[in-house]
């Protein structure tokens, strides 16, 4: 990187100061005096209301951290964030490196196309994304309505089957219908549900049905209906989410890694080709070694995103139901907000710069490993 | 030479800093665009404004959890408004605004007259946590209310259910028909509590036995009160309340009533509004010829309730005035404050099913049958228990609201959800 | 990689088995990346169709086509969700938000590239670490910031007998003064890197030249450097473009008065889980969209060309 060498020094630094200031006074403004006043507050007894000139608070130590390490709220959200990651790294990139070799290598055709159309979900409001989302998966949504379906099918299809012998049923068809129902309405017919079934929802109590069609209507909706449990449950409510991150942002790291592939002397790529190597071989030993540097950057920003989540996961669950959905970020911003805890949403807020760092590190720390292998 | 520049830098600011001439009013309103009357509010508010041209009124309008993290940031800012639209109790936000008594008392600064026409049960000063006037309730609100499609149940041969065995006799039949029995959709964790199990604490336990909970008296531990939570998990087992609701966000029950998939629906006054007709497209959820094959009743009567009969019901929200007001500003501030109390705007609120008001002079011939069942609810239910996230601390209630969502989910007990409470209480009682 | 091994994978790649293997592999990306594309293009039409229902068809029928139209859902939107005042708002904040961003760094990346001085190792440093932060993390600090310096500056004036109420002054908290500084200085760290390592790329022989023939350094920037860094401009516009316009996290906690606000935060507000009118609901998301879409499709080429631009330096 050189510099201009000719002029007074006098004016070259004038002008790099001139330059260079606003974006640097703006910046620490906006980035560098919060990043400390965060780790002031962190460690103070600050309570909210006026800071200087309103009641008394000063510094009282790392109390805050000892809360924040000892709270499974912050651990839940950690464990969270460090599935994002993962699934950004290991998924929005690879996902992303093979569409990109594919439409690079014209393996699919239309490429153009297909860059576009991957990179929408990047542009469009996640509160639109948030309100696909609690449409499909609510307890009323689109998913529902399929399970439901399908629910319904099987209670069908067990009826018709204990009908099958003519129009009487008996015991064991019973058992078999009693199987595919919702296990609430079995609660209802009482401790002994065939008893209770032939009771309670034979028309007249008679084994015998006289019109089937209309037995199988009336008993259809007994069918189980499916809720959404698994979102109200750690691990497993992070499922839709990580899908919808690896939807969401894929489509850059296709534009990203196809532009760096162009680059890619396309003589090295024929003469492979010609020595017979498949597009496989290809991939691994020359177009991947060749966006090492390129993946690393990316796997970077990747890590760095994924730290920092906070509107889409917003926009779809808020954190919930029950934080069990919670990243290191809308637990910062619930301390801070609903919990009125200053010191602790900030704590949080360091926190979350020290990990994005240490993640970076390792990252970096892996490039030097690897790219000593080449 | 530097001086001077410094100077007119310093005058600039100030200057692009200030406010104007007018008297700037900082209005924190709770209002959501999609609801019954925005419309018309708007109007109103917009009216306030063309007749008062001295008055420079900023109007921040918000809903639900955002509003409530808005204004506690305010109040973390040093920055409150100039009137606020708060509730009676400790509901998050409004805690600090009582706590601290940032409000002023309102019995001593509104005209007298005006005051006189409201109802003696809204200007009592211990419905509110910081037993003062904080804010003048403009509605007295029921919060357990059953809505029940009458119509549905005479098609299908079940007559009006009175107790809760009534309830579990209808299971089977509507669930034949894919129509639930009781919806509570409580995927916002608070309508379970404010509508259902306030109403239940009421007539197991009565309010007596919250005020000693409260003092340390007795304990959500003790058997009373885990006896309710095992009745309020009986309703889930016994099919009544299906547990889809648990998850059912609270903007998805009307729809899910009006379209005849629940029989009942548990809710509050409030909901009226939901079902009556939108001006805009002229499409109502409940047709207003159809509104009458629709009841609004109290909660059955539950299998050994103490005290019979009553309803949840609580001082409604109303608007404030901060206690650091003076002169032009608190001037203003009535003017706001007279306006909204006025009967035209009452009126209007009553009109667009927003909520029944303690005002007592209004008359109108406007409403929709459904509206008119409003008032006659009220009369017919006059003895009323507390609504239990206006009296219990949040720290308490919140736990009892993940709990109400929990237990029906599997994940916890009643006797754990209690203990969790107790654990709560217990932390308030120490300070 | 021994020879046997690629004369194996040789084999296996020309064989019959290889062949269909290749086969079924583009079927499987096809119906990938068709499964990817769908879902981006889905949502937006299933939104747009909706919009055009009322509340209640819209209940009583979430995925079918609508029965009755009601294109006064978009007039009830834009009115009820004061669009009027909104879409003006999110104009003015993304036109000059990126502009800010777009000067400002361009600026700043002359300077780190190709003007000397020992403070521009570690400045520009500070920014590459600055890439790897979001300000979703310090939203709250930086809320207390602006309101505090706010409260710090009224008292200092109030003292100075200059203003009567020292919570009346607004400078950057509750200002479109404030959203600008935040959204320009959130853009920065990302633009000013890209900008920078492209102006490395630019020969400083040029720059030579024109200092000899006795340039100031602003008329070298303006004739030089600056056309020439169109290119990079046009990408660093493009990303932030869309990133100011659809942001609401951060505006939400800087801004209160319904003048200043922008238009995903009228958006929010019909996002009430006490929704009643979802026809309605889902024309004020549209009419959000819209703007974006449109920009989309014009400008696709540059955002294809766009992010891949950001990878000038492996």
């Amino acid at each position: 990187m050189a510099s201009v060498r000719s002029g007074t020094r006098r004016e070259d630094h004038k002008a790099f100061w001139a330059f260079s200031l606003p974006a640097f006074i703006l910046y620490l403004f906006v980035f560098g005096f919060p990043i400390v006043l965060s780790a002031v507050i962190s460690l103070s007894n600050y309570k909210g209301g006026q800071m200087f000139g309103g009641e008394p608070w000063a510094i009282t130590g790392f109390k805050q951290y000892g809360l924040l390490f000892s709270d499974p709220a912050f651990w839940l959200a950690l464990k969270n964030n460090i599935y994002i990651v993962l699934i950004s790294v290991f998924g929005q990139l690879p996902l992303g490196f093979v569409f990109a070799y594919l439409i690079y290598r014209k393996v699919v055709k239309f490429g153009e196309f297909w860059q576009g159309i991957l990179y929408v979900p990047a542009i469009i409001s996640v509160i639109v994304l948030g309100i696909m989302w609690k449409f499909i998966f609510a307890s009323n949504g689109l998913l529902a309505d399929l399970f439901n379906y399908g629910n319904t099918s099987k209670l069908v299809a067990a009826l018709n089957l204990a009908l099958n012998s003519g129009t009487t049923l008996n015991d064991e068809g019973i058992r078999h219908i009693l199987k595919a129902m919702d296990p609430n309405v079995v609660g209802l017919l009482g401790s002994d549900p065939v008893a209770g079934f032939k009771e309670q929802l034979l028309p007249g109590g008679s084994l015998a049905i006289g019109d089937p069609a209309a037995f199988v209507n009336a008993m259809k909706n007994y069918a189980p209906k499916w809720t959404p449990e698994f979102m109200t449950k750690q691990d497993t409510a992070m499922i839709p989410i990580m899908f919808v991150t690896l939807w969401c942002w894929t489509g850059m790291y296709v534009i990203l890694f196809n532009a760096n592939m162009q680059k890619i002397d396309s003589e090295v790529i024929e003469a492979a080709r010609i020595d017979g190597a498949t597009e496989m071989q290809t991939a691994r030993h020359i177009v991947l070694p060749a966006l090492s540097g390129i993946l690393i950057n990316a796997a970077i920003l990747c890590i760095a995103g994924s730290m920092n989540q906070f509107a889409l996961i917003w926009a779809m669950t808020e954190g919930g139901p029950m934080n069990v959905t919670e990243v290191l970020s809308i637990y910062m911003y619930r301390t801070a907000t609903i919990g009125q805890n200053y010191p602790l949403s900030n704590a949080i807020a360091m926190v979350i710069i020290v990990i994005s760092f240490l993640l970076i590190g390792l990252t970096k720390l892996a490039q030097k490993r690897l790219g000593g292998q080449e | 030479m530097k001086k001077l520049i410094i100077a007119t830098l310093m005058v600039a600011v100030v200057a692009l800093g200030a406010m104007a001439q007018k008297t700037t009013l900082n209005f924190f309103y709770y209002i959501d665009a999609t609801q019954a009357g925005y419309a018309e509010d708007q109007a109103m508010w917009q009216k306030f404004k063309d007749a008062n041209p001295d008055i420079d009124l900023q109007m921040e309008m918000l809903f639900s959890q955002a509003y409530h993290e808005k204004l506690s940031s305010y109040i973390a800012a040093g920055q409150l408004p100039d009137v606020i639209y708060m509730w009676p109790g400790a509901r998050d936000s409004s805690k600090l605004l009582h706590d601290n008594k940032l409000m002023y008392d309102l019995s001593k600064v509104l005209d007298k007259d005006l005051l006189s026409k409201f109802t003696v049960a809204a200007l009592n000063p211990k419905a509110q946590a910081s037993n003062q006037l904080s804010e003048l309730p403009q509605a007295y609100t029921y919060c357990g209310v059953a809505y029940v499609n009458r119509k549905l149940l005479a098609d299908n041969g079940i007559a009006m259910p009175k107790t809760y065995a009534d309830l579990k006799a209808m299971v089977l039949k509507l669930r034949a028909k894919n129509v639930q029995t009781v919806a509570l959709p409580d995927g916002d964790s608070w309508p379970a509590q404010s509508c259902l199990m306030s109403t239940m604490v009421g007539r197991y336990l009565g309010d007596a036995w919250v005020d000693n909970v409260k003092a340390g008296k007795v304990k959500f531990t003790d058997k009373d009160f885990v006896n309710v939570l095992t009745q309020y998990k009986k309703l889930y087992d016994d099919g009544i309340i299906n547990v889809t609701n648990v998850q059912m966000g609270y903007g998805e029950g009307p729809a899910l009533f009006a379209s005849g998939k629940a029989a009942i629906i548990i809710d509050g006054d409030w909901r009226v509004g939901a079902y009556l007709t939108d001006k805009t497209t002229g499409k109502a959820l409940i047709d207003p010829k159809n509104q009458d094959d629709y009841e609004l009743v109290n909660l059955p009567a539950f299998p050994g309730e103490k005290f019979p009969g009553t309803a949840a019901a609580t001082a409604g929200c109303g608007l404030g005035i901060t206690k650091t007001l003076t002169g032009a500003k608190l001037e203003a501030a009535k003017k706001l404050l007279a306006y909204y109390y006025g009967k035209d705007f009452q009126t209007m609120k009553w009109e667009t099913g927003a909520f029944v008001p303690t005002r007592t002079d209004l008359t109108t011939d406007k409403l929709e049958p459904l509206g008119v069942k409003l008032p006659k609810f009220y009369a017919a239910n006059s003895k009323t228990t507390y609504v239990l996230d206006s009296v219990l601390d949040p720290s308490v209630f919140n736990v009892l609201n993940a709990g109400l969502q929990s237990i029906p989910l599997g994940g916890d007990t009643p006797a754990g959800v209690a203990a969790k409470m107790q654990a709560a209480q217990d932390k308030l009682l120490k300070k | 990689m021994s020879n046997t091994a690629i004369d194996k994978e040789r084999s296996f790649g020309t064989s019959l088995v290889g062949k269909i293997a290749a086969i079924v592999g583009k079927i499987v990306a096809y119906a990938v990346m068709g499964a990817f594309a769908f879902m981006a293009v889905f949502p937006i039409l299933w939104l747009i169709m909706n919009s055009f229902k009322s509340n209640q068809d819209y209940q009583l029928d979430k995925i079918g086509w609508p029965k009755e139209w009601f294109p006064i859902n978009y007039a009830g939107a834009w009115q009820i969700g004061d669009f009027g005042i909104l879409l003006p708002n999110s104009v003015f904040y993304t036109v000059v938000g990126t502009a800010g961003v777009v000067l400002i760094s361009t600026l700043a990346g002359f300077a780190f590239a190709k003007l000397k001085s020992r403070a521009s190792v570690p400045m520009y440093g500070s920014f590459v670490i600055g890439v790897m932060l979001s300000l979703s993390s310090l939203m709250i600090p930086l809320f207390l910031q602006l309101s505090q310096l706010d409260l710090l500056l009224g008292n200092l004036w109030t003292s100075m007998g200059l203003m009567t109420d020292p919570r009346a002054f607004h400078l950057f908290y509750n200002t479109r003064f404030g959203v600008i500084l935040v959204y320009i200085g959130s853009g920065l760290p990302l633009a000013i890197y890209m900008i920078t390592e492209y102006i490395r790329g630019i020969p400083t022989s040029l720059v030579e030249a024109a200092r000899i023939d006795g340039a100031s350094y602003w008329k070298i920037f303006a004739r030089i450097i600056l056309p020439m860094c169109m290119p990079i401009i046009t990408t660093v516009a493009i990303i932030t473009l869309p990133g100011i316009w659809n942001e609401f996290a951060l505006i939400n906690i800087i801004v209160g008065k319904l003048d200043l606000q922008s238009l995903p935060l009228g958006i929010l507000r019909f996002s009430g889980s006490r929704s009643a009118d979802y026809g309605k609901q889902f024309a004020a998301l549209v009419i959000g969209l819209a703007p974006m879409l449109i920009f989309y499709i014009a400008f696709q080429k540059q955002i294809t060309k766009g992010v891949s631009g950001g990878a000038v330096k492996g």
